[in-house]
């Protein structure tokens, strides 16, 4: 790994950093960093050495070091200590890392850190807290819906923007909604259950 | 991953410029280039990062009679697309919804995956060397393990190309608008990809630094329907083992034109036009559908381990055939 200067004379980290805090000022979504920051030639160059980003986090801004290279699994995990996102295959193949991104899941580890800036994330740890538990993480607990619990966190968020987005999705919904979870265990069933249970009530997420 | 360089262009013309040369890859959605990168497959100096571009190339919209799908539109929105939902467009729909994970199709783009490597395991893999990655003299699958594999237009790699989208866009003559820092050209479906799919050749026939913008899908004839089935071991997480896409016109109970595709079978996708000339001036049914389906994979040699794939594609061309009938 190295850690040299940017060999790019265009790249300003404080010019990126500066577009960084527009997005926590509540610019409008897309573009911040680039339109902060002066483009010298049509383009911006991030260097191979670390960078500060700000993430918005289940509502909150978080600022992270990572490397151009950093995935946004690694950059909640290790950047933001939010280890509830769980890294398993770290190739798209199982589901374990998914978080939602503007609403919609994504496979974190199949994301660059960088392609999250300016977007609304929701990890697990934005769904409910041990003493106030989500609907959709209350229902699991009831329904028995998690063995060795591996899966849970990214079966939990899938399953709350399957409710978001449908309402009170049907069971075939709910099975296409949740095609992209691998569980080991095999609790697919008592998952299903535990949608159908919260589905039609009012899930927010931060 | 190797560190790189990322690169965020402010415009088409400049992406362009940064992604010409062997140093610079391009990355959309990014799920089969953080693969490729996470493999070691290759280590670009440079990413360049066309995602920035969303907002100018996402839209799927008509255009007069035709439908205009901008390259970084995601698989989610075209697999929820209300203008697809016509039926003579249907199977860019039924392709997109198929592909992948609901994750990874609200990711993943359509120019991505028209232009993703392909999935053979030997191609995929640092250490094993074969002739396609350029790191070893022979496909390394042709005497392996191919179970996967091509059993048709292999020459000297027995590949198969692993698009979903590829086929429904081939069935329904789609072209695609490609541009660099100064020129735009338009390519067929067919001609995105290599005439002669050779191991030491690209997968598809775009020039370094060339950018795919949009997919150009024309009106089709009166009475069209479309559709695209496929075969998986899983039905979802996984790639195709067979697929087809087909559409056809259906005049006072006769099939009067139709265009074939076959996927996951070669290097390439195959357009079938003799079998498709089989439907012409008949009626549906199921002897007609069986002697296309016979037809389109005549003379396919598979290889030691494939056998299975014949008999399997010619069940889901005939799955496809019906799909696209009944519409
Ligand atoms: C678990 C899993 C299952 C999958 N199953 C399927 C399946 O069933 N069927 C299927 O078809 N796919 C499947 N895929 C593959 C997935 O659909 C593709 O990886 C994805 O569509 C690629 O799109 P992307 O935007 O992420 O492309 P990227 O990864 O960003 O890019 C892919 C390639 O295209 C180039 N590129 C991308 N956009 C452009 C452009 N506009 N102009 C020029 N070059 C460009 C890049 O340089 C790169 O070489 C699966 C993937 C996973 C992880
Ligand atoms: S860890 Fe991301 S999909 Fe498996
Ligand atoms: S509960 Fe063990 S993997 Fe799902």
């Amino acid at each position: 790994m190295t850690n040299k200067p940017p060999s790019r004379p265009e790249f300003s980290r404080r010019a990126f950093l500066k577009g960084a805090s527009a997005v926590a000022a509540g610019s409008a979504v897309g573009h911040e960093i680039a339109a902060a920051t002066q483009p010298e030639s049509g383009a911006t160059v991030f260097g191979t050495e670390l960078h500060t980003i700000e993430l918005t986090v289940n509502g909150k801004p978080k600022q992270v070091k990572v490397e151009t290279r950093t995935t946004l699994l690694d950059a909640l995990r290790e950047g933001a200590d939010l280890t509830g996102t769980k890294k398993v295959c770290d190739r798209g193949a199982c589901g374990g890392c998914t978080v939602m991104l503007d609403g919609e899941t994504v496979n974190s580890c199949m994301t660059l850190a960088f392609d999250a800036v300016g977007s609304k994330i929701t990890t697990i740890e934005g769904l409910g807290t041990p003493d106030n538990l989500h609907p959709m993480q209350k229902a699991f607990v009831e329904c028995d819906a998690l063995q060795c619990g591996f899966c849970t966190p990214g079966m939990i968020v899938s399953a709350t923007a399957c409710v978001q987005k449908r309402g009170k999705p049907s069971l075939d919904q709910i099975k296409a909604d949740m095609s992209g979870n691998i569980c080991r265990c095999g609790t697919y069933t008592r998952v299903f259950e535990a949608i159908q249970k919260v589905g039609g009530q009012k899930v927010e997420g931060r | 991953m190797r560190p790189f360089q990322l690169v965020r262009p402010d415009n088409l013309a400049e992406a362009s410029r940064r992604a010409k040369g062997d140093k610079s890859l391009i990355k959309a959605g990014g799920i089969d280039v953080l693969d490729r990168l996470k493999e070691r497959l290759e280590n670009p100096e440079k990413l360049v990062n066309i995602l920035d571009l969303k907002t100018d190339l996402s839209d799927i919209a008509r255009d007069g009679a035709t439908l205009r799908i901008g390259a970084l539109s995601t698989l989610a929105q075209l697999a929820n697309a209300g203008e697809l939902e016509k039926s003579e467009w249907h199977a860019i729909r039924d392709a997109a919804g198929k592909t992948a994970t609901p994750q990874v199709r609200n990711r993943a783009t359509a120019g991505g995956n028209l232009l993703q490597l392909t999935r053979c395991w030997y191609r995929r893999s640092s250490s094993l060397g074969c002739a396609h990655g350029g790191d070893g003299p022979d496909c390394l699958a042709q005497t392996g393990e191919n179970r996967y594999h091509a059993v048709m237009g292999g020459i000297d790699c027995f590949r198969v190309h692993p698009s979903n989208l590829a086929p429904a866009l081939i069935a329904l003559d789609a072209s695609v608008r490609v541009r660099n820092d100064k020129d735009e050209r338009t390519l067929t479906m067919l001609e995105l990809y290599p005439e002669e799919p050779y191991a030491d050749e690209a997968e598809h026939t775009l020039v370094s630094g060339e950018i795919l913008t949009e997919i150009l899908v024309p009106a089709q004839p009166a009475g069209s329907r479309s559709a695209y089935r496929d075969s998986r071991e899983k039905e979802s997480f996984d790639w195709p083992t067979t697929s087809a896409a087909v559409r056809m016109s259906i005049d006072s109970g006769k099939i009067t034109d139709a265009r074939i595709c076959l996927g996951a079978v070669a290097p390439n996708p195959v357009f079938v036009p003799d079998a498709a000339a089989l439907l012409i001036g008949k009626a549906p049914s199921d002897e007609l559908f069986a002697k296309v389906a016979a037809k389109a994979y005549e003379g396919a040699e598979p290889l030691e381990k494939n056998q299975y794939k014949v008999r399997l594609g010619q069940a889901t061309l005939i799955d496809t055939l019906e799909a696209a009938a009944a519409r």
